[in-house]
């Protein structure tokens, strides 16, 4: 085990995801107790003196995003739990919600009570069919139960929690398209300002967090920030739901203490690599954060703060370990045609810029490649940085850059001699 | 009022204000595609990024001014930017000005020689997409030429509020596309998309392939089509370009009309029926003054006029309300002694016609009822028995109704049957072919200019009322 | 869409008051699974129900892949081929399902039952890889158990 636990930290059986086990696990105390004993922004303070990072993908502290909202500010405000999650690698909430749904449920009740948020939506990526089926029945077990809908166990608070499915849109997760979408639109980011703190969902203060940054909020209330803190690291307190895939012997979601070591995360608990090969490459959270190399993670911990020392990022605890051996023109290729296909399209750098380098890639991977590709790469990822309304754009551009700065003689390789050094060869199956 | 720096160079920006807009009022351009001041923000062009000192690279179009701000509209990075935004416009841009209709007036042309002047580095294919689209019997999309600024989406969203056009798809394969069942062609006010467009992608079938923008210019002028009265541009060729061969009706014909932006009338829009003007003034035209339908010498006719008009008991006209203010003014000073007059409305609604709107337009489909009805009461259903003169100015007369036995000076632009009926016809020139003013329904005067020269024949109605005033000579 | 005119509205009545526009993309989840797909006629009948305009519905439509204006095979068949299945052998399923249902993806097989469809991340990587059968998640694919899965599939 990748050091101590907070969100699985329980059997996974058949009825676990159930109310009654839930409550039996101590379900629900928190919020008996905070209706029971606590103000509203003594949740917030707890949550802001507890750390909690988000778990989503940037990390922002999650209580001072809530700091923006004025509780009893004469206006509407909503909670909305985003579970679209899309990005390559990255499946972690999906156990929340598949195994910990009442966790997520109390959690946003939690926030919804320190937010002064009378309606809360979990929107859920319309793909989703188990994860959406385990939190509807959570949500109809809980407003059975009476823990959602009027005077909740007794108190003057009163929540409504909505369950929404998108319909296929990567964008959709970014904190603003899901607005959009949750608006019944398609999916266009906004740009900002506003903030979605201060006009959201039609145009009302609106917190989105990530589902595990909700589950986490929890914890803290039921066991103080301090308990928080104890875990993890100074600048990353807690734990972080790791989802692995590629090329390891036991693939899935883990939950890693903060700071634990990353080598030994990936040869003890996810079995090592396949084939017992070495490490070419990680990429550490999700395929918009920056790959790193085999020999950049030998002896890094996991942890914020670590991965922003080498210009990458946790993100959203998608990890992708990929065998030496393995071609990186292909693999990038494969991330290039992702973003194109999700660009929105909204503004001019990404909806051109993702399609531009994924045709450069197509081409260098069909042997056509041209001396100048690669700085024309790196061109439209600089010009995509920093000038696009959302971060899908970045994203593309991080993914690009990444592999190249890294990776560049396997580019050049491919197209001097018109092949890739690896023939083309990604897979690496089970043995 | 919060005082930032742009350029090195204070100002005093107004609260609320965005950067782009305190750069524009102090006289920096910053340049942009979506932008629109009569328009929500869409900030997807990016054409406007500049840098805030120790902030970065934001557009200016969403960013609010605060004070003390250190704004740099043209420093390295933000040039640099600004010809990658370029680029990634142009990489699928079929760039082929050659053949299209907005190059002299495209945004992107200009700002492609301001701000990049390089041609596209990418050696990728192009996408390509729908070159002919029919958005409507009146506007054509060329989905390759767009930039997808959603200048047009917006407009039919929050101006129109046909809500006709929208995005399909996404990515780069994103077009502009009306919905199915209420096409764009219900929305009156459609071709106002055409001017906003910043780029060559929405084109009107009228002006399609018709003339290079460069021949043209713009002489300022008031719709007729209602009492609104809004400013437009009409668009002719030029002096030095008229043809002198192929079709010389060129030189005299409008070629588009636009509109002129006026805050007190109509801001920046007109609606479909003023960019056809051309259907107004350019029908047959009447340039022979007539006896019972004979053909005269002017004199012939003045002198018949006025002849009519000293024997009559009881003269009445019937004034028109497309008649100038000037023209209204000379009637009134020569010959309001003579006449009792009343206003007669020259056009009424047409079948399909929208009849009124909160936007601009207005029920009564004449430019000058306000000064006409100033000087005079409208028209009763029955005009007084004992009437043994009528003198009708402009068109919408229902000669059938007019008092039988009476005599009948007609004054007509256009060839009509009934110019041939009156005891005297003249022909008068259309607003086009002389300078005036209207007074809108709001009262507010617009202006309007000659484009043209009237077609000999053709009189000023202004010069004929002074001309019918002068006694008749004494037959021997 | 008439028969879901019920639903709807008890649908509206979950949602706070004014979030009509919301329902857009629920009730077209509902219309498709009703008739296999969107037609022409819904896009109206829900704008009008909604009181969103009929661009909206079209937009929402075109954007979101999981959307359809034309009907699909029985079984439709939607093969992951990001990253991390990729990894796992996903191109060569691809392959494999092409070879085996005689169609490329995005086609229909002649007798309409199979629609093989390729798509972007369905967050299955940790059990790559994966597809989708209608609505339900297959895992851990191989050529063998695809296979066996066809067979199970009338």
């Amino acid at each position: 085990m990748a050091g101590r636990q907070l969100l699985m930290n329980f059997p996974v059986t058949a009825n676990s995801h159930t109310l009654a086990e839930y409550r039996a696990r101590g379900g629900y105390t928190a919020i008996a107790k905070a209706l029971r004993e606590m103000k509203p922004q003594q949740i917030t303070q707890e949550v802001v003196a507890a750390g909690l990072q988000g778990r989503g993908g940037a990390s922002f502290p999650t209580g001072r995003k809530w700091q923006v909202v004025v509780p009893g500010d004469g206006q509407p405000h909503y909670l909305i739990a985003n579970a679209d999650e899309g990005e390559p690698g990255t499946f972690k909430d999906r156990w929340i919600l598949e195994n910990a749904p009442h966790l997520l449920v109390e959690g946003m009740l939690l926030t919804a009570y320190a937010l002064d948020a009378r309606h809360c939506f979990i929107y859920i990526r319309g793909e989703f069919d188990l994860p959406y089926r385990r939190i509807a029945g959570a949500v109809e077990e809980a407003y059975a139960a009476r823990w959602l809908g009027e005077q909740i166990a007794g108190s003057g608070f009163s929540c409504d929690l909505i369950v929404y499915r998108g319909a296929g849109a990567y964008v959709a997760g970014e904190a603003s398209g899901l607005i959009s979408s949750l608006e019944g639109k398609k999916g266009y980011p906004r740009n900002r300002p506003p903030r979605l703190t201060v006009r959201g969902l039609y145009q009302r203060p609106t917190v989105v967090n990530n589902v595990e940054s909700l589950a986490n909020v929890t914890g803290i209330i039921r066991d103080g920030a301090a308990a928080f803190r104890a875990v993890g690291t100074e600048k990353s307190p807690g734990t972080r739901l790791i989802s692995v895939s590629g090329h390891v012997n036991r693939p899935g979601v883990y939950e890693v203490e903060l700071g634990f070591p990353w080598r030994r995360f990936i040869d003890e608990d996810c079995g090592g690599v396949l084939g017992g090969r070495a490490i070419k490459a990680v990429v550490p959270g999700g395929i918009s954060s920056k790959v790193l190399t085999g020999a950049e993670i030998a002896l890094l911990a996991l942890s914020h703060e670590a991965l922003w020392d080498v210009n990458s990022t946790l993100g959203s605890g998608g990890m992708i370990v990929i065998a030496e051996g393995t071609c990186m023109v292909h693999l990038l290729q494969i991330m290039l045609r992702f973003y194109h296909h999700e660009s929105c399209g909204q503004c001019t750098p990404c909806r051109h810029g993702t399609g531009w380098m994924h045709r450069i890639v197509d081409r260098i991977v069909a042997g056509e490649g041209r001396p100048e590709d690669i700085e024309r790469l790196y061109y439209v990822a600089k010009y995509n940085d920093g000038t696009t309304i959302c971060g899908l754009g970045d994203a593309a551009g991080f993914a690009a850059a990444g592999i190249l700065d890294k990776f560049r003689d396997e580019f050049e390789y491919c197209i001097e001699h018109k092949r890739s050094r690896y023939e083309g060869r990604i897979e690496c199956l089970r043995s | 009022m919060p005082e930032i720096l742009i350029n090195g160079q204070k100002f005093e920006a107004e609260a609320g204000q965005t950067v782009l807009e305190a750069a524009r009022a102090a006289g920096i351009f910053v340049p942009t595609f979506c932008w629109h001041p009569q328009l929500s923000t869409a900030g997807n062009c990016r054409m406007c990024l500049v840098e805030v000192e120790g902030r970065g690279l934001d557009i200016a179009c969403n960013m609010p001014v605060s004070a003390g701000m250190r704004v740099l509209t043209d420093s390295p990075e933000v040039r640099a930017h600004r010809r990658a935004i370029l680029q990634f416009i142009t990489l699928n841009h079929p760039v082929d000005c050659g053949i299209c209709d907005k190059a002299g007036e495209c945004s992107l042309q200009d700002y492609h020689y301001a701000y990049n002047g390089e041609a596209s580095i990418s050696a990728e294919p192009k996408v390509r997409s729908t070159k002919y689209y029919n958005l409507s019997s009146r506007i054509l999309l060329d989905n390759e030429r767009c930039i997808l600024c959603l200048r047009c989406t917006r407009f039919t969203h929050e101006i129109s509020k046909s809500m006709a056009l929208g995005v399909e798809s996404r990515g780069d394969v994103s077009v502009i596309r009306p919905v199915a069942d209420r096409p764009l062609g219900d929305d009156p006010y459609s071709d106002n998309i055409v001017d906003l467009c910043p780029v060559g992608a929405l084109q009107s079938r009228q002006f399609l392939h018709k003339t290079r923008v460069w021949y043209l210019e713009p002489t300022p002028s008031v719709c007729p089509g209602c009492a609104r009265g809004c400013s437009v541009n009409i668009w002719h060729r030029k002096p030095e370009w008229h043809v002198k061969t192929l079709d010389p009706a060129q030189n005299q014909s409008i070629a588009r009309v636009t509109p002129l932006e006026n805050p007190a009338v109509n801001g920046p829009w007109i609606c479909n029926k003023g960019r056809d003007l051309a259907r107004i003034f350019e029908r047959r035209r009447a340039t022979e003054p007539m006896l019972q339908g004979s053909p005269v010498a002017l004199e012939t006719a003045l002198e018949r006029a006025r002849e009519l008009i000293g024997a009559a008991r009881h003269p009445l006209a019937l004034v028109s309300n497309w008649g100038s203010n000037e023209e209204l003014d000379a009637f009134q000073r020569s010959l309001g002694a003579v006449f009792t007059a009343y206003v007669k409305s020259d056009s009424v609604p047409q079948p399909g016609e929208r009849l009124e709107d909160e936007l601009l337009i207005r029920a009564d489909k004449n430019p000058n009822s306000a000064a006409a009805r100033a000087l005079y009461a409208d028209a009763p259903a029955r005009l007084p028995e004992g009437t043994d003169l009528v003198l009708v100015w402009g068109e919408g007369c229902d000669f059938g109704a007019l008092p039988r036995g009476a005599r009948l000076i007609f004054l007509n632009a256009y060839l009509a049957p009934e110019n041939g009926h009156a005891d005297v016809f003249l022909p008068t020139s259309v607003q086009t072919e002389r300078d005036g003013h209207y007074t809108n329904f709001q009262g507010v005067i617009s202006g309007f200019h000659a484009c043209f020269a009237k077609p000999s024949g053709a009189l000023d109605a202004e010069a004929l009322f002074r001309s019918l005033a002068a006694p008749a000579r004494v037959h021997a | 869409m008439k028969s879901l005119l019920k639903e709807f509205e008890a649908l509206r009545a979950r949602f706070p008051a004014g979030f009509e526009s919301s329902l857009v993309l629920p009730c077209l989840r509902r219309i498709q699974e009703e008739r296999g797909y969107v037609a022409d006629g819904d896009i109206e009948e829900l704008a009008a129900f909604l009181g969103v305009p009929a661009i909206q519905v079209e937009e929402v439509l075109s954007f979101y892949t999981q959307f359809r204006r034309r009907p699909v095979g029985r079984w439709h068949l939607q093969v992951c081929r990001n990253v991390s299945c990729s990894m796992r052998g996903a191109e060569g399923l691809v392959g494999h399902l092409e070879r085996r249902l005689g169609v490329a993806p995005g086609a229909t097989t002649p007798d309409g039952r199979f629609t093989l469809s390729t798509v972007e991340c369905l967050g299955s990587c940790g059990t790559a890889p994966a597809l989708m059968l209608n609505d339900r998640y297959v895992e851990n694919l191989t050529p063998e158990s695809v296979d066996a899965l066809l067979q199970e599939l009338d």
